[in-house]
């Protein structure tokens, strides 16, 4: 019997202060699927919102700890598209001027996925035995869709799942205007994109909008909750291991 | 570009553009279309992944030794008797063409569509010296005849109706003219055509030219190009330094993508190749060809992080599928350039101060990157951007004091935990069936338009202790 | 002179700053063009079949109009159709000596004028009485010096006896063609281009190329496509199958 899977969660800021029932849908997933997950408790964020807004000495200090806190872990699985491609992409470069945390920050990356990635190419995930019933439809978050070039593992797990109906998302492709401080340094713009993102979400007929990503669930969820809609935004971990209420 | 314009901040000009109900209709449809038909057309390319590789090498290469190649342009378009010109600012140039005009008694020009003549307010200072200047590109000519400016890189009059362009034909040139696009188009041929055959003077851009044997390229549709550089006695092309490319196997490679990537044509109609003023046997074409080679800020990139910037084609794409683009159009970013490339291009032509607002006005997607056909990384640039508008502090102080008070947070997870704590303490008044909504301060942008999540009752790291 | 000198001189300082973002090269050229072109010129003698098919239907997507002639002196009278059913009364050509045949017999049978480029007539007064003509016209008749498959294009070198505007004043334009002028794809052109400009002055007698893809076209209002803003509404190539 091979030794078990194991993996350090990273569960993201906005993962452990608005959407903890994701981290917990995650963890009950992953050990359902034999692996031991693990969670280092000093974690606080990526550091991204400071690299996009240039703050780059800052989020170099940021991901100096994160790569140490996480730097004995075999693999790192993250809710979070954006934050995979933050620490799989952009680590390395922030952290260049010192030899040993830029060789910490290479290997950090090649450990850390985003979690259809993780159980897809690691535990070979493609069938999961959710309870979950109801018409889906996915949208493609922009970092990991064109960061990661992923957009195949998602749709696959969401098709594994009996009970799953998965309606393709007219411009699934195109962002939902979250940006980060985008969303509120414009607010309006931000929100004319989500309108034009949330009205090809209703037009698919689905219950249940899937992302992998808290940021865009924020943006999409908290446009759904505003107009009263009847679509729910839920993380496709939520799905996949039947925590979806309603 | 209008100073007037830029007094408002951009987001208000943003705002204004959201209202706009027939521009939203008219982005959407047209940027739609494009999209569609720049897909279709590399889909049916499976060569186009790796000659976009190609080209985007050909520029880096070129820019290695550009001064080079610049020189041996120069050498071969003097030995074919023309001019060349070498201006290192907009109003350098400006004074060439005035000059020369002048000179040579000109009072009429025709231009071929060149943003580099609008990037240096061109057609103002023609007007002011007494010369007239006729856009001839349709979109072109119709915002001239508007006072307006382009709204897009390739399709100018984008943001305006059938309807708005037959009224404006009639009252500038006096008729009545249905809203119809055929009718519009051949009062356009009529009007213009006289213009082309009494004009004195033709003025073009350049999409590339070729330094091995002096060729200046122009890629059009309508047949203005080839009229502007064989009609009129004299030809000036003014060109950004970035243009020049090393040899005809190094245009090929780029005419294969630059239709496909702005229109979705595998060629555009005209493809021109013009070197120098005509040759001794021909009965057409001009006696005189000047070629003004334009810096304008280029040159101070090519050791900058802006480099990448410089391969741009001008071809479109990149507006076509920005989210931001799509929503607000051309006129709200308030310089020449729009769209996600023309963030970085102001900034270069500019400097950084221009564009502290519209830095931000990106929600770094990517999608731009993904269309580009020479793969400029312009989402890095525009973070790059960021952080020098930091480093030089140009961003506000406000804003940098929250940025500081964030870093802290996030460098000590007993700051962090404490301001989930803090968090949900101060929520309580704005929390409603389980949503936040109405917060105070910047949070407002937020609930204005949408809802919150509220902190959570309990973090994820305080339900570990009894997951784990 | 100053002005290109330090202009020269502030790039080379930008240029010497950096090693640039990656390694690059331009693109590799035929060390040997007129060897490259000939070769060329050997595969397109027995592809040309193939070839012609390919150009006809990217001619015809970009609403190019296609016909064929048995040989040369057959090609007057397509011409002489096309001029009758678009009610044309006035035509200007190539030189006679440059196109291989001389349609102004047959169309004059018609009823129509055919106005022709000589070479040797470059003096003001021709000049001004050629742009007068070929404004008149309504339909104008060149050859064509490369025809690509790729993409429906007609290439057109400029020069003595070949005026830039037959192709672009009139409202219809017709190229007429042999077999020897097809190349298969862009690449091909970059390769005879490159042969072109080894001994220009020798090649070409003018200083334009023009690449023909289709009819003059714009988009420009509300996106609707319309044919003919200023160069002609119509393209027309002949083939004519006996060189």
């Amino acid at each position: 019997m091979a030794a078990p899977v194991r993996a350090a969660l990273m569960i993201t800021c906005l993962g452990d202060m608005f959407f903890p029932e994701v981290g917990v849908a995650m963890v009950r997933l992953l050990r359902g699927l034999g692996v031991e997950v693990q969670f280092p408790e000093g974690q606080t964020c990526c550091g991204m919102p400071l690299f996009n807004s240039g703050y780059h000495h800052d989020a170099a200090l940021v991901a100096a700890r994160t790569v140490r806190l996480f730097e004995r872990a075999e693999h790192v699985v993250v809710p979070s598209g954006s934050c995979a491609w933050m620490v799989k992409t952009e680590y390395p470069g922030l952290l260049k001027h010192d030899p040993a945390l830029r060789a910490a920050a290479e290997s950090l990356a090649r450990r850390t996925r985003e979690l259809s990635q993780f159980l897809v190419e690691v535990l070979g995930v493609s069938r999961v035995d959710s309870p979950f019933e109801g018409k889906v439809t996915y949208h493609d978050s922009c970092h990991l869709l064109r960061g990661l070039g992923e957009s195949a593992s998602p749709r696959a797990l969401l098709r594994g799942v009996p009970g799953v109906e998965l309606v393709e998302l007219p411009g699934a492709d195109q962002c939902c205007g979250f940006g980060g401080s985008f969303s509120v340094r414009l607010p309006e713009v931000s929100s004319a994109i989500l309108d034009r993102k949330l009205a090809n979400v209703e037009a698919t007929g689905a219950r249940c909008l899937v992302a992998c990503d808290a940021g865009c669930l924020m943006q999409m969820g908290g446009g759904l909750t505003r107009r009263g809609s009847a679509v729910k935004a839920v993380h496709l971990a939520e799905v996949l291991a039947g925590e979806v209420s309603r | 570009m209008s100073e007037g314009l830029l007094q408002t901040p951009f987001p208000e000009r943003a705002g204004a553009a959201l209202k706009d109900t027939f521009l939203q209709e008219a982005l959407t449809i047209a940027t739609t279309k494009f999209i569609d038909l720049r897909k279709e057309s590399f889909a049916g390319f499976p060569a186009g992944e790796a000659l976009r590789d190609r080209a985007r090498a050909i520029k880096e290469a070129t820019l290695q030794h550009l001064d080079v190649h610049l020189e041996r342009l120069a050498d071969n378009v003097e030995r074919l008797g023309g001019t060349v010109h070498w201006a290192a600012t907009g109003e350098e140039a400006r004074e060439i063409v005035l000059r020369l005009a002048r000179d040579r008694g000109v009072r009429m020009a025709v231009k071929s569509k060149s943003m580099a003549t609008e990037e240096i307010d061109l057609n103002e200072a023609l007007e002011h010296a007494g010369i007239t200047p006729v856009e001839t590109d349709l979109g072109e000519y119709i915002i001239q005849l508007a006072h307006e400016k382009p709204s897009h890189i390739i399709a100018p009059a984008i943001h305006k109706t059938k309807g708005q362009v037959a009224e404006l034909f009639s009252r500038e040139l006096g008729g009545r003219f249905e809203a119809d696009p055929e009718v519009l188009t051949a009062v356009a041929r009529r009007v213009l055509r006289e213009k082309f055959l009494q004009a004195d003077l033709g003025i073009t851009g350049a999409n590339f030219a070729v330094a091995d044997t002096g060729t200046v390229v122009l890629v059009t549709n309508e047949g203005n190009g080839r009229m502007v550089t064989s009609l009129p006695r004299i030809h000036v092309a003014l060109m950004g330094i970035e243009k020049v490319i090393p040899s005809m196997s190094d245009l090929v490679v780029f005419l294969a993508i630059l239709a496909r990537s702005a229109t979705g044509q595998k060629l555009s109609s005209y493809t021109t190749l013009v070197r120098g003023p005509r040759r001794a046997g021909e009965l057409e074409g001009p006696e005189e060809f000047h070629l003004i080679l334009l810096d304008n800020g280029r040159a101070r990139q090519i050791a900058s992080t802006l480099r990448e910037a410089l391969y741009c084609l001008r071809c479109g794409a990149c507006l076509n599928v920005c989210p931001v683009y799509r929503q607000i159009g051309g006129h709200a970013y308030g310089y020449t350039y729009p769209g996600p490339i023309g963030i970085l291009l102001t900034a270069m032509l500019k400097g950084n101060e221009s564009v502290r607002e519209l830095a931000h006005a990106s929600s770094l997607c990517g999608a731009c990157k993904d269309v580009c056909p020479v793969r400029i990384d312009i989402p890095r640039m525009l973070v790059e951007l960021r952080e020098h508008l930091d480093r030089e502090k140009i961003a506000s102080w406000t804003e940098r004091m929250v940025f500081r008070v964030f870093r802290r947070l996030l460098l000590s997870p007993a700051a962090f935990r404490f301001s989930a704590r803090a968090g949900r303490w101060l929520q309580r008044p704005f929390v409603r069936a389980g949503r936040l909504r109405g917060l105070p301060l910047v949070f407002g942008n937020w609930t204005r338009t949408r809802d919150l999540p509220p902190v959570a009752a309990r973090t994820f790291r305080e339900q570990w202790k009894e997951l784990r | 002179m100053a002005a290109r000198a330090e202009f020269l001189e502030r790039i080379r300082r930008e240029v010497a700053k950096t090693p640039g973002l990656f390694g690059a090269s331009p693109a590799p050229r035929p060390a040997a063009p007129a060897a490259a072109a000939e070769a060329i010129r050997r595969e397109l003698a027995e592809r040309w079949p193939e070839a012609l098919e390919r150009f006809r239907q990217e001619f015809e997507r970009v609403a190019g109009v296609f016909h064929r002639a048995p040989d040369l002196d057959a090609v007057p009278e397509v011409i002489g159709s096309i001029a009758r059913e678009r009610g044309v009364r006035s035509l200007v050509t190539w030189d006679p000596a440059v196109l291989g045949f001389d349609a102004a017999p047959r169309l004059a049978a018609l009823g129509c004028s055919v106005v022709a480029a000589r070479a040797g007539a470059e003096d003001e007064a021709s000049r001004l009485r050629h742009r007068a003509d070929a404004a008149g016209a309504q339909l104008g008749v060149t050859g064509a010096d490369f025809v690509l498959a790729e993409t429906g294009t007609l290439i057109l070198l400029s020069g003595t006896g070949r005026p830039r505007s037959t192709s672009l004043l009139p409202d219809v334009h017709v190229a007429v063609f042999g077999r020897d002028r097809l190349l298969e794809s862009l690449e091909q052109v970059g390769v005879m281009l490159e042969d072109l400009h080894v001994d220009p002055d020798r090649t070409m007698s003018g200083a334009m190329i023009t690449f023909i893809t289709g009819p003059s076209r714009t988009a420009d209002i509300e996106l609707t496509l319309t044919r003919g803003v200023h160069g002609p509404k119509e393209v027309h190539a002949v083939f004519v199958e006996v060189p």
